[in-house]
C-alpha cells in the first residue's frame, strides 16, 4: 500500500517536473541565460550501535543487548523558476535503511512539493507544502522539552529530527494547503498593512467515520507611523479556525475550534541607547464538538498576556516582565500541539526487562528517536512528562496558568559571550482534582562563552551552558499535596583542534524528585482521570564525546560515543544504561 | 481621499481596535472556577474512613400507607456503595447503589419496591451496606415490613385466594402432573400463592401440555378492569417463574368477548396472543407487553373476558422420550403509562 502510494507520488512529481521542465527548457532556448532550474538538497548517512546494560538486565533473557540501525538518504530538491513571478520546487527522497540489500528497504517518495509566486506584483501565493506561524496563541510550534541550550555534540541528532519533522526557524508549522498575502503602504498615520490568509488540510478522511480536517485563518498586521519622536504601534488581528468537514465520508461528528486574538507591540520610545516596548496579546477560543449538526460539547475561554521590554542597548541588555493569564478552557489546536508525543512508540527498546516493562522516554530518546516527534495538530492536549516541563508543557499557550514572566538577555558587544535568564512564577487558575491550586516556579538560564572571540584565537573554542530548574507545589490535604522539583543541567564544549576538526564534549544531567498527579486527557482538554499518583526520584545522565570534521558549511562528518544512565531511586532494580557509537555524514548542497 | 480624512480613518481604526483590545483585556481574567477538573483526588486516592455507620430511620414500615425507609451513613470520601435489602421470607431483594460520600433521603430511600423478584411481603428484612472497594466492608441492620407496597395498576389475578370455577384447568390429554395448580410450595412472585404448571407432552405428541382459563369474573367484574382504555398506554404485566429447563414455553393470550355475551366462549371469542415466553431462565421474571402492540382496539381492551395461559413443550427440541416442562405464573396486572415499576 505504502509502496503504491509512493509510486503514485513519484509519478505525480515526475509529471509535475516534466510539465515545468518543458516550459523551462523552451525558455532556455531564448535569450535569457540565467539559470532556471536549480538542484540542491541533502544527503545523509548515519549508523549507530546502541547497547543496553544495567540492573534491569539481571536475569533477563528477553532483551536484545545490542541494536544497530542507520540509513542512507538523499533528498534531491529540484527548484525551478519558469518566470519571474513563479517558483516551483519538489524534493524527491531516496532512502535505504541500514541492512537493506538489493532494493529491499528502499523507498522513493516525494517529501515536498510546492509552487509559489506573485500575482500582478501585489498578491503573493503559495500552494502545496508550506511552513506557517502566526502568534503563540493561534498557530505556533512551541519548543520541545528536555532542552535549554543543547550542547553542540547533541545537535547533529536533533538536526536530523528537526529536518525529518519539518521544524524550521520561527516556530512555524508544516502544513499542506495554500496561502496568500499582500501588503499595503500608506503615506500618513498608518505606515503599513499586511494581510495574510491560509487554508490547509491537516487530516484526510477515511471515507467512513473520520472526516477531513481543515485549518484556516488569517492575520491583519498594522504598523503606524511614528507618533512624536519614536512612538510607534504594531497591531495584529488574528483568527484561526480548525474544523472537520462533516460532508466527507460517512462522518457525522467533528470539532470546531475557533481562536481570535489581537496582539500589539507599542514602542513607547527608542533612543540611541534605550528603548521601551509594551507588548501583549489577548483573545478568545471556542471549542465545539458536533454530532449530526447538534452541539454536544461547547466551551470557550480567554487569555491575556501583557508585558514590557526595556532595551539597554549600550549594555547589550534586554529586560522584560509580563503578566500572563490563560484560561483553563482555552483551547487552540494550532498553538498547543506539542512536538513530542510521549505516547508514541519508540523505535528501539520500547520494552525492556524480563517483565517487558514499557520504557518511558528519556533525555537519550528525546535526542535520538525521531518517532517520538510529530508535526501534526492534535485535537486533545497531548501527554507530557512533568520531569521535563510542568509549568508550561504546551508552551506559552499552556492553559490554566496565571502569573508573571521575567526575562533578561545579555549579549556582549564583542560577541564574546551571551546569556539569557527567564523565570516564570505561575499558578493554576482552576484546580485539578481539588480546589487547591498548584504553584509553579520555572527558571531557565543559558550562557554561551566564545573563548576564541574573547582571546581573538583563530580556532574555535566555545563553551555552552544551560540550566532549567522547576518546582511545583500544592497544599491542601495530605492526599492533595504536590511537591515536585526537577533540575536540568547542560554543558557543551566545542574545541577546534585542527582546522575544521572539532573535539565535541557534552553533558545533560537531569534530576527529578517528588510527587504530582498527571491528568489523563482523552478528549480535548477534559481531565478524565488521574491514573495513579506520580512519584519520582530519577536521575538521568547523558554524556557524549566525539569528533567532527567540517568539510565546509553544511557538510560534516561526526563520530561520537554517548553514554546514558537512568536510575530511579524508588525502583533501583529497573535501572539501565545505554552506550552508543554513532557516525553521521551530513551534506547540504 | 485627502490625507486629512485618511488620517481620521486610520485613527478611528486604531481607536476601535484599541477599544476592542481593552475590552478583551478586561474580560481576559474571567474564568470558570466553580468546579475543579477531573475526579476528586480525595475520592480517587484518599484513605477511606467511616464517619457515621449505617442508620435506619424506622424499625417497622407500612409501605401500603405511603411510608418509606431512609438509610443513612457518612464517609470521608465519595465511594461506591451498595445497599442490599433482603426479605427473610420472600427472598425478595432490593438493591440501591451509589457513588457518594453520604447516604441520605436523596439517594438511599426505600419505597418498598424490589430489584429482584419476588415482591416483598409483610416480613422481616435484612439490610446490608457494602463498600466493595474496602474489602467489601459490610454493615447490617433490620427493618420489618408491616404493610407491603401496593403497586399502581389493576390486578387481574394474584392467586392469593381460591378462584374456584373462575379458573378452568384444561388438562385435556392428562399430561399435567398433580403438582399443577394453585400452590405455595414454591415462593410466590407476589404474596404467598401462585399458579404452577408441570407436565410432559408424552400422551399426545402435539406440543400442548395443558392450560388454564382465568376468566374475568375472577376480578369480580364481567370484564377485566383496566386503568386506561388507550391501547398505547395500557400494559399487561405478569410474573413468570422458570427453573431454567430448555424445552418449555409459556403462551399467554388475552381474549376479547367478540360476541358480546359477557362470558368466555372458546372458539367464538377473539384471541390476542402475547409473544411466547421461552422458559430458559431461572427464578421469577416480570414480563410486560403494551396492549396496543397486540392489536387490541380501545373497544376490545375494555371487554377482555378471559386470559388463557398454556404450557407448551417444544417437541422439536425435546429428546426422546421428552422431558417434563413447567413454569409458575403470578400477579397478572394491567398498568397505565408503562410497565409495572418494581
Amino acid at each position: 500500500m505504502s509502496r503504491t502510494i509512493h509510486h503514485h507520488l513519484y509519478l505525480l512529481a515526475g509529471g509535475f517536473l516534466l510539465l515545468f521542465s518543458n516550459g523551462l527548457f523552451a525558455q532556455d532556448q531564448g535569450a535569457e541565460e540565467e539559470k532556471k532550474i536549480r538542484f540542491n538538497g541533502l544527503g545523509r548517512t548515519f549508523l549507530q550501535n546502541t547497547e543496553i546494560g544495567g540492573e534491569i538486565l539481571n536475569n533477563d533473557s528477553t532483551t536484545v543487548r545490542s541494536l544497530t540501525d542507520g540509513e542512507f538518504l538523499l533528498d534531491l530538491a529540484v527548484n525551478a523558476t519558469p518566470n519571474d513571478q513563479t517558483e516551483v520546487q519538489t524534493i524527491l527522497r531516496l532512502r535505504n535503511e541500514f541492512g537493506g540489500f538489493f532494493g529491499a528497504g528502499v523507498t522513493v517518495e516525494v517529501r515536498e512539493l510546492w509552487a509559489k509566486g506573485i500575482i500582478a506584483n501585489v498578491l503573493k501565493y503559495r500552494v502545496g507544502d508550506m511552513d506557517h506561524a502566526m502568534t503563540p496563541y493561534t498557530l505556533y510550534l512551541p519548543e520541545e522539552e528536555g532542552m535549554v541550550n543543547e550542547p553542540e555534540i547533541f545537535r547533529p541528532q536533533k538536526e536530523v529530527i528537526y529536518y525529518e519533522q519539518f521544524y524550521t526557524e520561527g516556530n512555524r508549522r508544516r502544513l499542506q494547503g495554500a496561502k496568500l498575502d499582500f501588503g499595503l503602504a500608506f503615506g500618513q498615520g498608518l505606515r503599513e498593512a499586511e494581510v495574510s490568509g491560509f487554508i490547509a488540510r491537516i487530516r484526510g478522511t477515511d471515507f467512513f467515520t473520520t472526516p477531513s480536517r481543515f485549518v484556516g485563518g488569517g492575520r491583519i498586521g498594522l504598523l503606524s507611523q511614528n507618533f512624536g519622536a519614536s512612538t510607534r504601534a504594531k497591531l495584529g488581528l488574528n483568527l484561526i479556525h480548525t474544523w472537520d468537514d462533516l460532508q466527507s465520508g460517512e462522518a457525522n461528528n467533528g470539532i470546531r475550534n475557533l481562536v481570535y486574538t489581537a496582539d500589539f507591540d507599542l514602542r513607547i520610545f527608542e533612543k540611541e541607547n534605550l528603548a521601551l516596548h509594551l507588548t501583549g496579546e489577548t483573545g478568545q477560543s471556542s471549542l465545539e464538538f458536533k454530532e449530526d449538526s447538534l452541539s454536544v460539547f461547547d466551551e470557550s475561554d480567554s487569555f491575556l498576556e501583557v508585558g514590557a521590554t526595556l532595551k539597554l542597548k549600550k549594555h547589550g541588555l534586554d529586560l522584560s516582565a509580563g503578566f500572563v493569564d490563560v484560561g483553563p478552557d482555552f483551547f487552540s489546536t494550532g498553538a498547543q500541539s506539542k512536538r513530542i508525543d510521549f505516547d508514541r512508540e519508540k523505535t528501539y527498546y520500547q520494552r525492556i526487562g524480563n517483565d517487558r516493562q514499557l520504557r518511558m522516554p528519556t533525555l537519550f530518546d528525546l535526542g535520538r528517536d525521531r518517532a517520538l516527534y510529530t508535526y501534526q495538530l492534535s485535537d486533545r492536549l497531548m501527554p507530557y512528562d512533568p520531569r521535563y516541563s510542568n509549568t508550561q508543557p504546551y508552551g506559552q499557550a499552556t492553559p490554566n496558568r496565571r502569573g508573571l514572566r521575567l526575562g533578561a538577555r545579555y549579549a556582549s558587544p564583542k560577541k564574546g559571550w551571551d546569556a539569557r535568564l527567564d523565570a516564570g512564577l505561575m499558578k493554576e487558575i482552576r484546580g485539578q482534582g481539588t480546589f487547591e491550586l498548584k504553584d509553579f516556579l520555572l527558571v531557565r538560564a543559558l550562557a554561551n562563552l566564545n573563548f576564541d572571540q574573547m582571546a581573538e584565537w583563530e580556532k574555535q573554542l566555545r563553551l555552552t551552558l544551560g540550566l532549567q530548574y522547576e518546582q511545583t507545589q500544592r497544599g491542601g490535604l495530605p492526599i492533595e499535596e504536590v511537591d515536585l522539583s526537577s533540575t536540568l543541567i547542560e554543558a557543551g564544549l566545542q574545541a577546534e583542534l585542527f582546522t575544521r576538526f572539532d573535539l565535541l564534549l557534552g553533558l545533560k544531567f537531569l534530576t527529578a524528585s517528588g510527587n504530582d498527579y498527571i491528568p489523563l486527557i482523552e478528549e480535548f482538554n477534559d481531565v478524565k482521570d488521574f491514573p495513579e499518583a506520580y512519584v519520582v526520584d530519577d536521575t538521568e545522565t547523558l554524556l557524549g564525546g566525539g569528533f567532527r570534521y567540517r568539510f565546509k558549511e553544511g557538510i560534516y562528518l561526526t563520530l561520537q560515543y554517548q553514554r546514558f544512565d537512568f536510575s530511579r531511586a524508588t525502583d533501583p532494580a529497573h535501572d539501565y544504561r545505554f552506550s552508543q557509537f554513532f557516525v553521521l555524514y551530513n551534506m547540504n548542497f | 481621499m485627502s490625507n486629512f480624512s485618511l488620517n481620521i480613518h486610520i485613527r478611528t481604526l486604531f481607536l476601535a481596535v484599541g477599544a476592542l483590545t481593552i475590552a478583551l483585556l478586561g474580560s481576559g481574567c474571567d474564568h470558570d472556577t466553580d468546579v475543579f477538573d477531573g475526579p476528586s483526588l480525595v475520592d480517587r486516592f484518599g484513605e477511606f474512613e467511616l464517619l457515621e455507620p449505617l442508620g435506619i430511620d424506622r424499625a417497622t414500615v407500612d409501605f401500603s400507607a405511603g411510608e418509606s425507609v431512609t438509610f443513612t451513613a457518612r464517609f470521608n470520601k465519595r465511594i461506591d456503595w451498595v445497599l442490599v435489602i433482603t426479605g427473610t421470607e420472600s427472598g425478595a431483594v432490593k438493591r440501591i447503589e451509589g457513588f457518594e460520600n453520604e447516604l441520605s433521603a436523596d439517594n438511599a430511600r426505600w419505597l418498598g419496591g424490589t430489584t429482584e423478584l419476588p415482591l416483598f411481603k409483610n416480613e422481616l428484612c435484612m439490610v446490608e451496606l457494602i463498600i466493595p472497594e474496602e474489602d467489601s466492608l459490610t454493615m447490617t441492620g433490620e427493618v420489618t415490613i408491616v404493610g407491603a407496597k401496593i403497586y399502581d395498576g389493576a390486578v387481574y389475578a394474584d392467586f392469593e385466594t381460591d378462584a374456584g370455577s373462575n379458573i378452568f384447568v384444561g388438562n385435556f390429554e392428562f399430561e399435567l402432573t398433580p403438582a399443577s395448580g394453585r400452590t405455595n410450595s414454591i415462593a410466590a412472585g407476589q404474596g404467598d400463592y401462585c399458579w404452577f404448571f408441570q407436565g410432559t407432552d408424552n400422551v399426545v405428541s402435539n406440543f400442548f401440555v395443558g392450560l388454564i382459563d382465568i376468566q374475568a369474573a375472577v376480578t369480580g367484574e364481567t370484564y377485566a378492569p383496566v386503568p386506561t382504555t388507550v391501547p398505547e398506554d395500557l400494559y399487561f404485566n405478569c410474573m413468570v417463574y422458570s427453573d431454567g429447563g430448555l424445552y418449555g414455553l409459556a403462551v399467554l393470550q388475552l381474549i376479547y368477548d367478540s360476541n358480546d355475551s359477557g362470558a368466555f366462549e372458546d372458539g367464538q371469542d377473539q384471541v390476542f396472543a402475547l409473544p411466547d415466553i421461552a422458559l430458559d431462565f431461572e427464578g421469577w421474571r416480570l414480563f410486560s407487553f403494551q396492549v396496543g402492540e397486540l392489536g387490541l382496539s380501545e373497544q376490545q381492551l375494555s371487554k377482555i373476558v378471559n386470559i388463557r395461559a398454556l404450557l407448551i413443550s417444544q417437541m422439536n427440541l425435546q429428546p426422546n422420550p421428552p422431558l417434563q416442562v413447567d413454569y409458575a405464573l403470578d400477579y397478572l396486572i394491567f398498568t397505565a403509562g408503562g410497565p409495572l415499576e418494581l
